[in-house]
């Protein structure tokens, strides 16, 4: 059945209502540079479309006191030119930099990338390794979870029918902090991510006191790698720790990828992308 | 590690069809009943600037400007064939019948003028300027619309046709003449090879394409650009992903041609060597200015991490393979 009807929301209790009344048979819209393609391939069959991409409640990009808040319907172009984000979290821009071109950065928004749940979606590795929460509302409640709980499976994700991702919310980043990221693309533009990483770190007198990493298009959603931080943690900021991280990473991505195409190329690959995040972390953790 | 090399690529190449295959182009360029010259022509304009410089060589024959000129083209009701727009054969070809169907105009035009000024023969009678005169003595004269005054009627028209010169090859050996002209052209490229990734950037590019004679510079730059482009996507990118005869890559999502920034600025040399049987010298140069480009590349490739890729398009993930396994095999004969 086709798309029938389309709502345009302004006020978010208006668009909570809707998607109460509509709660099976309605999708949320935003940028739709993922949604229309599935309409077209009819991979997803709404009859009804509430559109979010005017709801001022849930743009823009917040710091309050020492969380920076992102609403879920900001555009890739809003969080690259965003005078808040302060220099530690490059990476974050990074990512939003290297999504499609600048007309799909234009419209596409964070949460559509997020809950689309692609395994290559570029803004999911930075929000991983930031710890983000995810604020979600229905008509009569709201909750909070965190991103990593919240990614299912490959396009699943744990939201009902009837609720919305508001907010995106993470610590703002410290001085001795950094984030990097750093994405393998076939080519410089309009490439979708082949291996992406993001690393967030902490240094301390020359030491990783907290490490956190986070691949994309390496599994089939975007995740954290534990084993791996564990291993860094503490260790000092130096080439060996750097090497010991791309092949703890390069083990991880032998066995998770076993038997696969892409296996060969991805776990030598990947240690060099994961080289440079790292890099760049640091570097940013010290400036 | 990023390392860096540098290649060449050369190549010549022959215009036309060749190989003894009849080779035809047609014109017909008209004086109008207004005076005014129209040109019919049925080479195909796809983006390579064929409509514009073959206007320029009539403009250049009739000693008018190109605004003056009005193009009939890909008409077949009323436009004669000249063959193909493809064996980068409309320049050489094409224009040669177009210049000599407005030569054959001149000519028609001056025995007009001669019988018309009583002059004594065609000797110092210039075309220029939309009318005919006596270099010696300008005044006298008699303009294009004056000539076609005297037509009447029946306009005056005058076809031009050319048939490209080359003979079959000998089946057995290969032997023989069967391509002219040919067209020279040689790339030189710098290339950045990720050696942790595979992923091979082009940072400096550079090409000499030997043109006849320049009949548009600005157009041959963008025909060079062009090529450039998409050899470079032939070299890296384009990748078909042929599984047991089915295109895996069957959309622009996954079958990848270069963005504006996988292609760097391209040094253009346009080297002059007129060709004698050519339109004022002038060669095509539509494919040639792709040829050379993967060549360069590969060559530039090995120049970086030594490995010699015989295989395009060259994948991150393809080359990647190839410096392993190389590293591999250099390290069981002992090199390192």
């Amino acid at each position: 059945m086709d798309v029938n009807k389309t709502y345009k929301g302004v006020a978010l209790q208006e668009v909570l209502t809707l998607l109460q009344q509509h709660e099976n048979t309605s999708k949320v819209i935003a940028g739709g540079t993922d949604l229309i393609i599935q309409l077209r391939e009819c991979k997803v069959t709404p009859q009804v479309l509430i559109d979010v991409s005017s709801l001022e409640e849930i743009k823009g990009i917040e710091i309050i006191e020492n969380r920076v808040s992102i609403g879920a319907a900001t555009t890739f172009t809003q969080l690259v030119n965003s005078p808040f984000l302060n220099n530690g979290l490059e990476g974050l821009k990074e990512a939003a930099k290297s999504v499609g071109s600048p007309q799909i950065r234009n419209i596409a928004t964070v949460g559509g990338n997020i809950c689309n749940a692609s395994p290559a979606a570029d803004i999911i590795p930075p929000l991983l390794v930031l710890d983000s929460e995810l604020y979600i509302s229905d008509i009569n409640k709201s909750r909070t979870i965190s991103l990593e709980k919240f990614l299912i499976d490959k396009g699943q994700v744990d939201l009902k029918t009837n609720e919305l991702l508001c907010h995106i919310q993470f610590n703002n980043i410290k001085n001795n902090q950094g984030l990097g990221f750093s994405k393998l693309g076939l080519r410089k533009s309009l490439a979708i991510a082949r291996i992406s990483v993001a690393v967030w770190v902490e240094v301390e007198e020359n030491t990783y006191k907290q490490v956190r990493i986070a691949t994309g298009a390496c599994s089939k959603l975007g995740v954290r790698e534990r084993e791996v931080e564990a291993l860094l943690l503490g260790k000092p900021v130096e080439e060996k720790t750097m090497q010991l991280g791309a092949e703890a990473l390069k083990t991880q991505l032998e066995k998770r990828l076993a038997g696969r195409k892409g296996m060969e190329y991805k776990r030598e690959a990947i240690q060099g992308v994961f080289k440079e995040a790292l890099t760049k972390a640091t570097y940013l953790s010290k400036t | 590690m990023k390392k860096r090399g540098i290649g060449i690529g050369s190549t010549f190449y022959g215009t036309g069809y060749g190989n003894g295959f009849p080779d035809v182009s047609k014109a017909i360029v008209e004086l109008s009943q207004e005076g005014e010259i129209v040109l019919y022509v049925g080479a195909t304009e796809v983006g390579q600037g064929a409509k514009t410089i073959l206007t320029q060589m009539a403009a250049e024959v009739l000693g008018v400007s190109v605004e003056d000129i009005t193009l009939v083209c890909e008409d077949t009701s009323i436009t004669p064939d000249a063959g193909t727009a493809a064996a980068s054969r409309q320049t050489y070809n094409t224009g040669n019948a177009i210049k000599r169907a407005c030569e054959n105009l001149r000519d028609e035009m001056i025995k007009i003028a001669v019988k018309q000024l009583g002059l004594n023969s065609s000797i110092g009678v210039k075309v220029e300027n939309k009318k005919v005169y006596l270099n010696i003595f300008p005044d006298k004269k008699v303009s294009f619309k004056e000539i076609a005054n005297l037509q009447g009627e029946e306009t005056l028209k005058t076809e031009g046709i050319f048939t490209a010169q080359t003979t079959k090859m000998d089946e057995e050996t290969g032997q023989g003449a069967p391509y002219w002209p040919y067209t020279f052209s040689v790339y030189g490229v710098e290339v950045e090879v990720d050696t942790e990734t595979g992923l091979v950037e082009i940072t400096k590019a550079v090409c000499a394409q030997d043109v006849g004679k320049a009949i548009n510079p600005k157009l041959i730059e963008g025909q060079i650009d062009g090529g450039f482009a998409m050899g470079l996507g032939y070299a890296i990118f384009e990748d078909l992903g042929l599984h047991n005869g089915e295109i895996k890559h069957n959309r622009f999502t996954n079958y990848l041609i270069p963005t504006a920034l996988d292609v760097p600025d391209l040094d253009k040399i346009i080297i002059e060597a007129p060709e004698t049987t050519a339109p004022y010298g002038a060669k095509g140069i539509g494919e040639p200015v792709m040829i050379a480009v993967a060549p360069a590349i590969l060559n530039a490739i090995y120049n970086a991490v030594g490995v010699r890729i015989t295989e395009i398009p060259i994948t991150p993930e393809r080359l990647l393979k190839a410096i392993k396994d190389n590293g591999k095999n250099k390290l069981e004969e002992g090199k390192i």
